[in-house]
């Protein structure tokens, strides 16, 4: 039978270290601000390359139909907007202030933070895949122009049937999959708010 | 100014990451992740190093970020059952273990059985960390720490003498 004494002995009397030193922590250090840097500049450039090559088509093409303006107008804005998301994410992800924070505050930031990118990932991606629908089919109904009835008839179910399959079908199971995870990491959290909290009800 | 901000980080980490490690391991009860929290702890202290300029416990704020990371680490990572995890490792390790490693890593695995809260509550009770620290950390009050100190540690005795018999 041993008491809490003896078990403090065998702690103090643990020989294993840890595998790293403090050279290797500022080696990762740097490594993960350029992968970060990297990262993110990818994504810009590609993005402005996209706006670059979007403009482009709506300024060099003689467009007879307004509906294509708005198109590439509505794509360019998706594009936008998605590139300030990314961008936004990024630096609340390097901003690590809330770290700092008391456990039972640091828990309710996280939880507030898993749900805002459940929002995110559920709600808003909902509303930007159909931004990005309607500039599509806009910017394709000139398209429709030149091709034959039964093209354009094949084109438009092709085009709906892709749309309905991914909204109901993919975008559904993504939802429900995104939504078990998000209950499970809540129900986590709440777990350990709760054994911090239960301190103040003790005494 | 970079030469010393990194003289700043060596001497907070040789003094600190002993502690911390012992912290990250005593809450996943596996030295792998164990390494992993305990780098993206002081990714975190080095990102907030400036902010520690004027605080009097810089190891306060140390164990705050040890813990939070901690604590935000089982949400994102499945991990296997800490108990089939730490069979594992004295299985793996064996031939290294002498009789005093074996009930290190006794220990280990008995604090891997308690609540999160209790796991990180007593590694810093094992490595002395005075109370008003713990309860600085923890965000609890001290009156309630002891109380709870005085729970865990009659918790993990238990725990210990059970399976030392097994």
């Amino acid at each position: 039978m041993k008491d809490f004494e003896a078990l403090k002995n065998i702690w103090h009397g643990q020989t294993e270290l840890p595998k790293l030193s403090y050279e290797d922590i500022l080696k990762n250090i740097r490594g993960t601000k350029s992968k970060f840097a990297n990262k993110l500049l990818f994504q810009v450039i590609a993005l402005i390359f996209s706006i670059a090559v979007m403009l482009y088509v709506l300024f060099k093409n003689d467009f007879k139909l307004g509906t294509s303006q708005l198109g590439i107008t509505i794509f360019v804005i998706c594009l936008l907007y998605y590139l300030f998301v990314q961008i936004r994410d990024y630096r609340n992800i390097s901003n690590s202030e809330n770290m700092l924070d008391k456990p039972d505050e640091y828990i309710s930031y996280l939880k507030s933070y898993k749900h805002r990118r459940y929002i995110l990932n559920t709600r808003v991606y909902r509303i930007y895949m159909v931004f990005i629908a309607l500039g599509l089919a806009l910017g394709f109904i000139e398209v429709f122009f030149t091709m034959s009835v039964w093209q354009t008839a094949l084109a438009i179910i092709f085009t709906i049937g892709w749309f309905l399959l991914c909204y109901y079908v993919f975008m559904r199971l993504y939802i429900r999959k995104e939504e078990a995870r998000i209950n499970e990491m809540i129900q986590n959290l709440e777990r350990l708010q709760a054994q911090f909290k239960e301190h103040d009800e003790l005494v | 100014m970079m030469g010393t901000k990194e003289e700043r980080f060596k001497t907070i980490f040789q003094a600190n990451s002993r502690k911390i490690f012992h912290l990250c391991y005593g809450y996943t009860g596996d030295h792998d992740s164990a390494n992993d929290l305990m780098q993206e702890t002081f990714l975190k202290v080095w990102q907030n190093l400036d902010k520690f300029r004027n605080q009097a416990m810089i190891s306060t704020w140390i164990y705050r970020i040890a813990v939070n990371t901690c604590l935000s680490y089982l949400r994102v990572e499945k991990r296997q059952p800490k108990e089939e995890l730490t069979e594992n490792i004295i299985e793996n390790q064996a031939e290294e273990f002498s009789e005093k490693n074996e009930q290190v890593a006794l220990l280990y695995k008995c604090i891997s059985q308690l609540e999160e809260n209790e796991r990180i509550i007593i590694t810093l009770v094992l490595d002395e960390i005075p109370y008003a620290e713990i309860a600085e950390v923890s965000g609890i009050s001290e009156g309630n720490l002891r109380v709870k100190i005085h729970r865990i540690k009659q918790k993990l005795t238990e725990i210990y003498n059970r399976n030392e018999r097994l």
